[in-house]
């Protein structure tokens, strides 16, 4: 198992490296140039000249990235042209947000959406299984741009129930420790500030978690309901447990495999769907940073911000992997 | 519109000392907050590192600059400067005599001409600036004595206040030199404008506050201003009407109605400084033929749009500038007025055997207000005068690449900015402005080089407009309206917005 | 009639109602449309539903045209966007997603990589670079679409086959000789179409949100063919005070989703065995 694991750690290496290459490369062929978009409208062909000399936009592509790759080596991925900050300094400000983000939308994804999907898929046509698959089709239909605003017109503008922009309240909390507000708050024992950023979490959390939350309680669904016609589930029925216990105990554990799957896909879809949910609340987190550096081109800020969302999925997909060989023996990694 | 706070007239100074003196003693409601939400915000430390408007006022307010435009008497008034003179005999060679006894925040030191030279140096010079074109004219800048500094231009540039008064932020030597330019903006962004700088989280928002001994610090302006990112218009109205903020920008025509229907909170338009306008460049064809060029400006119903999509959020422009525009003439303007005219511009497309000819109108989204539907509008009239039109919305970078380097045929774009109207209209039109519109005519070229040299201001008026005379008869483009901004002001606050967007706290009085 | 029984189940024929109208709507959008689904009228924008009997039944957009036309020319586009991603992708990750689970190894190790290396590419990104790059356009946006969707089925689709190929009945098809295409054909795919299924039935609806979302960045189908996803993405700068102009594409989608979703559930129930002998217990 070690053995497997510390291969797999080896394997990515080449990977984010080509990524690194295929961002690199794409993002310096697309239309679309630095010095255009970020110097002001007044600014002279000499001054877009200049800046792009600054930032080294004249050497040859194959120089500059191997001028990244080196840096990005010795833990340097450069200076972000519209932020002139350090771009993993930036990263490491931004991605706390959008962590603590995805973190409240899985929970609200599969605190709702597991148990609705294993009674749908307990008793299928019943009416359990209509009003759940109806919210989960509601989930799945809607677009998170679309919900995000419908959120914050009734539960911020109508309700009058919650910020509608925004992580935080000026003024409440104390210094970041970790950049993850909440638990920061929590560290400092500061309520004021856990509940202020609560209440800025919940809408976009659950305008990014509801798509996860249909898909989810669809798959558990169907995985369930699988499951409860084979072997293993008569088998226990037959030895007299009750059927609650058949359902948590074998039924779910068993269709484990198919939701963990699907928790890990959408784990990375969630990431890329902050971006358009960061956008429409306003949230300081690294989606909207990766949008804002499309934008602008800032070459070094799409590319580092990619790189760490990139760390971000091999990381999700390695863990996937090994929980499926915890909760399945059956699977073996060696032919 | 009125600028009554940072006026620097000498009496001006002693009374707000006064009223600053009277802050100091009386007990005034201790937390005067007051929230701004804004779709645009700072994205560096650096003061040089933005050139945005917005962004512009706020570090004027932190760190003070030179001075600014005054659009209620039409004229730029001091703030760090005193008062300032061209010379005489060399029309290159401009001075500016800074006020005395100014004082930083928190340590005091005095404003001298050593930091004004330093900060067009850095301006200049800095890896991060993004304000080099706001000192592209200036050859050097040198310390006269303490309080004055002699700008020498590289040619003589009449509009030169333009670019040097509340776009150069005057930031502290001494600061810079002892911890260097990363330490100097984030540990100690001390200046002598009237609001210290609180916080800056990127991307969420910007805290200011206020320096109660500053001279332009009033016991009205808010305590607390804070500009917090809010990019969704439907947010920027429902935080207002939640008094979440209490004053939101740009309020899109169609959600005017939320707000002056609202009771909390009143709509408050401003005229903008942004023209907006379709480019067709004579380098491509068919758009070299100017009866076509023509016939497309006959064939825009503005002010069908303006009433059916703009809500009459917009003002027509009959030339290529409006009112309170820098050398506004309506006589001149009412000559160069182009009238919708469906059936001439289809007789015109029909005799130059234009008629079928493919036509595709660029344009941004999202990036003016309504752009895509204002656009969208604009097909079924090409078409009615018979030319086959289409509609294409690339993405903003690519589109504005594709236009910088002069590859777009005809697009619908604005420019914003355009107090005195001289550097945009030699950017767009100008040989070798820039191959925006890839237009060039030996005549227009001539005018507005004189214009530039041109200091008497009514002369240089007269000139500017003829300039224009000969631009709209050439038509490389048709100047469509200027946008009126729309901001939603809560009642608890008294405000009166300016046409460039940027917010002074002192123009907000806290009721 | 006995033989039709079990088709005339309520998921069924609802959700078949629903598929068939849409696809109705589709095809014969050009009789059925009471307007060029293009006509503006600047006197008549934003005109509110008239319902029977008026100019407009579901009212007009900001530029005063006919909803209810561009809803039919809309399920065209969007019905043909849905289906060809989803039936691309699919096929394209199940066959991967199969191999790669039933041989593991290296060629797992050479598929997975491929994922991973396709998969954390953030989706905007790939999307504006290939628009940038070839323009706009219906195929363009569909390619843009399809390059990344084929892996959920790649993902889900290994994760069981690594499960199915140490079964017994794989390891008994393999000692009586069966070649390994015949064992993917016959004994792994058919286990993966479930989950496929699943997959693909949201999967429609995520195409026509991502088109939408794509239309809103300006990157979607050039704006003179009508999609759900564009009015959508129109029709929420108008959302609180002009609802229908983003209330009716919505809930054409939610239908889709709906109708699809139903129609594939009933028809598993019918076709698997293993539910019809005991999910009758079950219901």
């Amino acid at each position: 198992m070690l053995q497997y694991i510390a291969r797999r750690i080896f394997g990515t290496i080449p990977v984010i490296i080509l990524i690194s290459l295929l961002v690199f490369m794409l993002v310096q062929l697309a239309p679309g140039d630095p010095a255009d978009l970020l110097l002001s409208d007044e600014a002279t062909p000499e001054d877009i000249a200049a800046a792009r000399e600054r930032w080294g936009l004249n050497q040859s592509v194959y120089v500059q990235y191997w001028k990244f790759l080196t840096a990005a080596l010795q833990g340097d991925l450069g200076t972000s042209f519209r932020y002139a900050d350090p771009v993993l300094l930036m990263i490491g400000d931004r991605l706390p947000a959008t962590i603590e983000l995805a973190f409240f939308a899985i929970i609200i994804a599969i605190v709702f959406g597991i148990p609705l999907g294993v009674w749908a898929g307990a008793r299928p046509n019943s009416w359990v299984d209509n009003v759940g698959s109806f919210f989960g089709f509601f989930g799945i239909s809607m677009p998170s741009f679309w919900f995000g605003i419908m959120l914050i017109l009734v539960v911020s503008g109508f309700l009058n129930l919650l910020p509608s922009a925004g992580r935080s309240t000026y003024g409440i909390a104390d210094d970041p420790i970790t950049g993850f507000y909440i638990l920061d708050s929590l560290l400092y024992w500061n309520w004021k500030a856990v509940l202020d950023g609560l209440s800025f979490i919940i809408l976009p959390a659950i305008a990014l978690g509801t798509n996860m939350l249909g898909i989810l309680m669809r798959v558990t669904r169907s995985s369930v309901l699988e499951v409860m016609h084979e072997d293993l589930v008569r088998t226990a029925r037959a030895k007299g447990l009750s059927e609650r216990k058949v359902l948590w105990r074998h039924a779910f554990r068993n269709a484990l495999i198919p939701i963990i799957t699907v928790v890990g896909l959408e784990l990375g879809t969630l990431l890329s769907g902050s971006i358009i949910v960061e956008t429409v609340f306003s949230w300081p987190g690294s989606g909207s940073l990766l949008i804002e550096a499309i934008n602008s081109r800032d070459y070094p800020l799409i590319t580092g911000t990619v790189l760490a969302y990139t760390l971000m999925f091999v990381i999700i997909n390695l863990t996937i992997d090994i929980v499926y060989a915890a909760i399945d023996p059956r699977i073996r990694f060696e032919k | 519109m009125r600028k009554i706070s940072i006026r620097v007239s000498t009496t001006a100074i002693a009374v707000s000392a006064l009223l600053t003196g009277a802050a100091i003693v009386s007990p005034v409601s201790a937390q005067k907050r007051v929230a701004i939400g804004a779709t645009e915000t700072i994205s560096s430390h650096n003061p040089h590192g933005d050139s945005i408007s917005m962004g512009y006022g706020i570090w004027c307010q932190v760190y003070g600059c030179l001075g600014y435009f005054d659009f209620a008497s039409g004229s730029y008034k001091g703030m760090l400067a005193e008062r300032w003179e061209v010379d005489a005999k060399d029309p290159n060679v401009w001075t500016f005599f800074l006020r005395k006894g100014l004082k930083r925040h928190n340590d005091g030191k005095e404003l001298t001409s050593a930091d004004v030279v330093h900060s067009f140096w850095r301006m200049k010079n800095d890896k991060q600036s993004r304000q080099t074109q706001n000192v592209k004219h200036v050859a050097k800048a040198e310390a006269v004595d303490k309080y004055t500094v002699r700008v020498t231009t590289k040619k003589p540039t009449a509009p030169l206040l333009e670019f040097l008064f509340d776009r150069v932020m005057i930031t502290g030597k001494d600061l810079y030199d002892k911890h260097g330019p990363r330490d100097a903006d984030r540990k100690f962004p001390l200046g002598w404008g009237p609001y210290k700088l609180k916080q800056i989280v990127i991307g969420q928002r910007i805290v200011l506050e206020k320096d109660e001994t500053n001279p332009w610090a009033t016991a009205g302006m808010p305590n607390e201003l804070i500009f917090r990112v809010m990019r969704e218009a439907e947010q920027r109205v429902t935080a207002l009407l939640n008094n979440e903020i209490q004053i939101a920008q740009f309020i899109p025509p169609h959600l005017a109605g939320r707000i002056s229907n609202a009771s909390g909170a009143d709509l408050v338009p401003t005229s903008s400084v942004e023209l907006m306008f379709l480019a067709m460049s004579p380098k491509f064809k068919p758009w070299d033929n100017p009866v076509l060029r023509k016939a497309v400006c006959h064939a825009i119903n503005r002010d069908g749009i303006i009433k059916a999509i703009l809500k009459d959020q917009a003002q027509r422009l009959d030339a290529p500038i409006g009112p309170g525009q820098y050398g506004y003439d309506p006589k001149a303007a009412a000559a160069m007025k182009i009238d919708f005219n469906v059936a001439k511009a289809k007789e015109m497309i029909e005799k130059a055997g234009l008629k079928g000819t493919k036509v595709a109108l660029s344009t941004p989204v999202g990036r003016y207000v309504n752009d895509k539907q204002v656009t969208e509008s604009m097909i079924p009239m090409l078409k009615a005068i018979g030319l086959d039109a289409t509609l294409k919305t690339p993405e903003w970078p690519t589109l504005w690449a594709n236009v910088q380097k002069g590859k777009v045929p005809f697009y619908y774009m604005g420019r914003g900015g355009v107090v005195d109207p001289s550097p945009a209209f030699a950017q767009y039109f100008e040989t070798g402005g820039s191959p925006r519109i890839g237009f060039s005519s030996a005549k227009v070229d001539s005018l507005l080089q004189k214009e530039r040299a041109t200091f008497d201001p009514e002369a240089r008026k007269k000139i500017i407009n003829e300039a224009f005379a000969e631009i709209v008869k050439e038509q490389p483009a048709c100047f469509m309206w200027r946008h009126k901004l729309l901001y939603g002001i809560s009642k608890k606050v008294a405000y009166t917005p300016t046409p460039t967007g940027r917010i002074w706290g002192s123009d907000i009085v806290v009721k | 009639m006995k033989t039709l029984q079990p088709w005339l189940k309520p998921k069924i024929v609802v959700g078949g109602v629903f598929v068939l109208m849409l696809c109705f709507m589709g095809v014969f959008a050009p009789l059925i449309s009471p307007y060029d689904p293009n006509a503006q009228d600047l006197l008549k924008t934003l005109q509110p539903p008239g319902w029977w009997g008026s100019e407009h039944f579901l009212g007009t957009d900001h530029v005063g045209r006919d909803i209810l036309s561009r809803i039919f020319f809309g399920a065209r586009i969007s019905l043909v966007i849905a289906v060809t991603v989803v039936l691309i992708s699919g096929v394209v990750g199940v066959a991967l997603g199969a191999v790669s689970g039933y041989f593991a190894g290296r060629v797992d190790f050479g598929i997975q990589k491929l994922v991973e290396v396709v998969w954390a590419f953030p989706p905007l990104l790939l999307a504006i670079a290939i628009v940038a790059f070839f323009g706009q356009g219906l195929g363009i946006l569909m390619i843009a679409l399809i390059v990344q969707r084929w892996i959920p089925y790649c993902r889900v689709a290994r994760g069981q086959a690594l499960s199915l190929r140490t079964r017994d009945f794989v390891d008994a098809a393999r000692s009586l000789g069966a070649s390994d295409p015949r064992i993917i054909w016959f004994h792994i795919l058919p286990n993966l179409l479930q989950a496929a299924l699943v997959i693909g039935t949201f999967a429609m609806a995520s195409a026509i949100i991502s088109e939408a979302s794509l239309s809103f960045l300006g990157l979607g189908v050039p704006p003179e063919i009508p999609t759900w996803g564009s009015m959508l993405a129109d029709g929420r700068t108008y959302i609180s005070t002009s609802w229908w102009l983003a209330l009716f594409p919505g809930l054409c989608i939610f239908f889709t989703v709906l109708g699809i979703n139903m129609l594939g559930d009933g028809m598993r129930d019918i076709f698997d065995p293993r539910l019809k002998r005991s999910g009758s217990g079950m219901g």
